[in-house]
């Protein structure tokens, strides 16, 4: 009897699985695996994050990987917040369109991104061209294949995904609002300083630390560019588990505990700032 | 023996003691109102009930059988949802038909079940529209056509009208009051709208914090209320504690008095009628509420609300002085 | 004052449609033309499409795409709803574990959960150690909180609790509730989370180029093959995927807008 009434708990069974082999465990073993020696004997040790943080090498995938991470978010996010105020400043049909090119670029990221610059600002890009034949110098020598290039690159994902989870933030604001302050002797800048952006802060902090999630973990776009030339986390990460050089798992591990490190801090803002905007509604 | 018998019920939600030993007989064919505000228990009851909730304790008897841990779909009792819970995906014909599809009938049968609850509810013509293409009040009809198409031993309605707007709720009450004769059901209502309670019932149980406090027909529940809180849920009772009745009517009293709003005898010239107490006020403040004046008056230091019919001719200003008269057996001791 | 905000607001969203379409628009005319050395192209062809299409690889490539995003949204719809149906007709309280399992993958995205599945399972038993296994499990997790935020919206906005509750007063038993009377009424909401899947599932690169390596070459593989070979062809390439992802995305985006206008109608 008292089996059969809980025989409905097998309906769990196939996620709880799904979710315990691959996502905990996995999740675990590699934290784990972070702090044994390398080489795979048993026991406890820092050595693999201390080589993180010490080494040039590493040192520098961080601070390349946080820098262009949070670089790439406020530049994104300030154009998303001009793109967002406009469109909730009401352009008709101009908004309608926006609003679908930008749920179409949100698809276009990775690899295919990282080609489309290729070919326009790579060394034998067509605008790398026009500016050799017309001496334009800063089309001539962009610096595509460096962190400067993956910067434009990361700034071009980020717009659209921060301009249509900005979007929703600003409908929340409302006209009255902006009467209420032109009543009371105020301006526009007044409204914004003293209404606009403290009334969005939540969403804003939200978006934010989705962006630099999304950043953070990108690594199609890097990877298709620059393969493993160049100092990121994603792909100092990889390249301990797969491809040519030597295989290091457990620093491989320490590298990506750093990184979800990071991950959760972001997703942890967020979700501090959200319940706020879910309440208001 | 009571057609539903409610025997010390009990629920939990965790600590929360919601219901608290409850006893309730239901005889057949009456129509049923559990009233009280919101979080007093009568819908957890209602539910107990249909075994959509467990009771933590006690038994309950639905026509000499013992209900009390039977599954919802083998109790035979059919249920009005506030938010009416229409099958989105299926038309008024298939939701009616929904049920009695389960049990198998044939497709004659079927369909003449629910033509004619169709008709009872007065939606001839709806019956292949979509629940979300009909008006909030059309699906609550819905609603309870298919709570009776299954022929219930009872009918629940858990506060079926209050999200339909006040024109609306009055037609609706008189349908449910007139589908209930007519069938010869037995039906629980669950309401927190005492006027709606007393348009409805044949007997009002006024639940108040997991208790019944009061059970009985309307009238007396409304004219002879057996505690404060039912004093103050039903009707617009002056309240007074016993040192205001002593200034009010220079006697002693023990314990709380209501009293009606609408039993105040008001004049301008001293009042000469029998069994009375008799006093003088000033008008505080007047509202006009339709029909009926309610002025605030100040009398011997004391606040009361008096009800007076609209007659031009007789209206008080504020500050007018006004001498006023009380029946004895209108100071109901509580 | 009115016209100048508004000019102003145009203005800016033209730029950054001008921004945004640019990369994509150069794509395009890139695949169609044999040369684009100076402002303006030279040589219009579409042999770079003609070649494509003509490539059995090709073909294969996309197949296997289908294969690998089919098959894990397919499980991972099948298995959220088995569990929403013990969450909402039993546990309602378990919905909290359930969010925090479905919020994982976000602070594992991109190229770390991969890794660690691989860092765990290349050396375990057989069915664990097999590339599909991985890959097909692992798409399955990143796809978890799309899939379990569309279907807990859906059940939230048809109110299942209640549709649930109607069904059993009239008969029906909680099995046959959830399964024949809630998830008819979720299923085209359910539909639009699938089908950004499916977009997320086919643009994905990380996964596959981590788990699979060149052992299977999707759609996203078969393209960075390419691009070592043929500027023109790849932008073909470009530009057929993108169209399809956008058929889907499109797709999931009209779905939704007539679901919208169903509700508001309600």
């Amino acid at each position: 009897m008292k089996f059969k009434k809980r025989t409905y708990l097998f309906a769990i069974v196939p996620f709880l699985a799904l979710c315990i082999l691959f996502e905990i465990v996995p999740v675990i073993y590699t934290i784990i695996r972070s702090f044994m020696p390398e080489g795979g004997e048993l026991g406890f040790t820092l050595d693999n994050f201390i080589n993180i943080f010490s080494k040039a090498l590493y040192q520098k995938a961080i601070i390349n990987s946080l820098w262009i991470s949070i670089l790439s978010s406020v530049i994104g996010m300030i154009i998303a917040f001009f793109g967002a105020k406009a469109v909730h400043e009401g352009a008709g049909r101009l908004k309608q369109i926006f609003m679908s090119i930008l749920n179409m670029v949100s698809n276009f990221s990775g690899v295919p991104l990282a080609f489309a610059y290729i070919i326009m600002l790579g060394n034998i890009g067509v605008m790398t061209m026009i500016g050799k034949n017309y001496g334009i110098e800063f089309l001539a020598n962009f610096p595509l294949y460096s962190v400067w290039g993956l910067l434009l690159i990361y700034v071009y994902f980020q717009i659209p995904l921060a301009t249509l989870l900005l979007i929703p933030a600003f409908e929340s604001i409302r006209t009255e609002w902006k009467e209420a302050v032109a009543l009371l002797g105020g301006n526009k800048t007044t409204f914004w300083t003293k209404v606009g952006i403290p009334v969005l802060l939540p969403s804003i902090l939200g978006t934010f630390s989705v962006l630099f999630a999304n950043a953070l973990a990108a690594y199609a776009s890097a990877y298709a560019l620059l393969m493993n030339n160049v100092s990121l986390l994603p792909i100092r990460l990889s390249e301990q588990f797969v491809g040519d050089i030597l295989q290091r798992p457990e620093f491989g591990s320490a590298i990506a505990v750093v990184m979800m490190f990071f991950m959760v801090i972001a997703i942890f803002i967020q979700n501090k700032v959200t319940p706020k905007q879910g309440g208001r509604h | 023996m009571a057609y539903i018998e409610f025997q010390n019920i009990d629920k939990f939600y965790g600590k929360n003691h919601v219901l608290k030993g409850i006893n309730l007989n239901i005889e057949k064919g009456d129509f049923v109102t559990l009233l009280g505000p919101s979080g007093c228990g009568k819908s957890t009851l209602l539910r107990c009930l249909a075994g959509l909730e467990q009771t933590s304790s006690g038994k309950i008897i639905l026509d000499k059988e013992d209900i009390t841990h039977k599954d919802p779909k083998d109790r035979n009792i059919g249920m009005v949802f506030q938010h009416y819970s229409l099958f989105p995906n299926m038309t008024v014909k298939e939701n009616l038909a929904f049920g009695l599809k389960l049990q198998k009938l044939p497709a004659a049968e079927i369909e003449k079940r629910v033509k004619d609850s169709i008709e009872m509810v007065e939606l001839i013509g709806k019956e292949d529209e979509y629940p979300a293409s009909l008006s909030g009040g059309q699906q609550q009809r819905v609603a309870l056509a298919r709570g009776i198409v299954m022929r219930p031993k009872v009918l629940l309605l858990d506060e079926p009208l209050s999200a339909i707007d006040a024109k609306l709720r009055k037609s609706l009450q008189t349908s449910i009051r007139e589908i209930h004769k007519e069938l010869g059901l037995t039906s629980v209502f669950v309401t927190h709208d005492q006027d709606e309670a007393m348009v409805m019932s044949d007997v009002i149980n006024l639940f108040h914090d997991g208790v019944i406090e009061q059970s009985g027909n309307p009238v007396d529940i409304y004219t002879k209320p057996e505690t404060s809180f039912a004093a103050g849920f039903i009707g617009n009772y002056n309240i007074l504690k016993p040192e205001e009745m002593k200034k009010l009517t220079g006697k002693e009293w023990q314990g709380d008095v209501a009293i009606r709003p609408e039993t105040f005898l008001l004049s301008n010239t001293p009042i000469t009628s029998g069994e009375s107490y008799k006093m003088q006020g000033v008008i505080l403040d007047r509202v006009t509420r339709g029909n009926v004046l309610r002025y605030k008056i100040l009398v011997n230091d004391v606040e009361v609300q008096a009800d007076l019919l609209f007659r031009s001719a007789s209206m008080y200003q504020i500050g007018d002085s006004v001498q006023v008269a009380l029946a004895n057996h209108n100071c109901v001791c509580l | 004052m009115e016209k100048k905000k508004h000019i102003g607001s145009k203005a800016i969203i033209l730029l950054v449609i001008i921004y945004l379409m640019l990369p994509l628009v150069m794509t395009l005319v890139y695949s169609l033309f044999k040369e684009w050395i100076d402002v303006v192209p030279t040589g219009f062809s579409i042999a770079a499409y003609a070649e494509l299409f003509g490539d059995s690889a090709f073909w294969m490539a996309i197949g296997r795409t289908i294969i690998i995003s089919v098959l894990p949204i397919f499980l991972c719809t099948v298995f959220v709803l088995l569990t929403m149906y013990v969450i909402v007709v039993y546990h309602p309280e378990w919905d909290r574990f359930m969010q925090i399992l479905c919020t994982i993958p976000y602070a594992i995205q991109g190229v770390i959960l991969p890794i660690c599945v691989l860092s765990l399972y290349t050396s375990a038993p057989k069915p664990f150690s097999d590339r599909m296994v991985m890959l097909v499990a692992t798409y399955m997790v990143v796809i978890l909180p799309y899939i379990y935020q569309g279907i807990k919206n859906n059940l939230t906005g048809v109110g299942a609790g209640r549709l649930i509750e109607a069904a059993q007063m009239l008969g029906a038993s909680k099995l046959f509730a959830f399964f024949r009377v809630v998830i008819p009424n979720i299923m085209s909401g359910v539909t639009v989370s699938v089908m950004l899947a499916m977009a997320i599932v086919f643009g994905d690169f990380v996964i596959i180029n981590t788990l699979a390596g060149g052992h299977f070459t999707t759609a996203q593989m078969y393209m960075y093959d390419v691009m070592k070979k043929s500027g023109q062809r790849t932008c073909a390439v470009i530009v057929v995927l993108f169209v399809v992802t956008l058929l889907i995305s499109g797709g999931a985006f009209l779905l939704q807008g007539r679901q919208g206008k169903r509700k508001e109608r309600g």
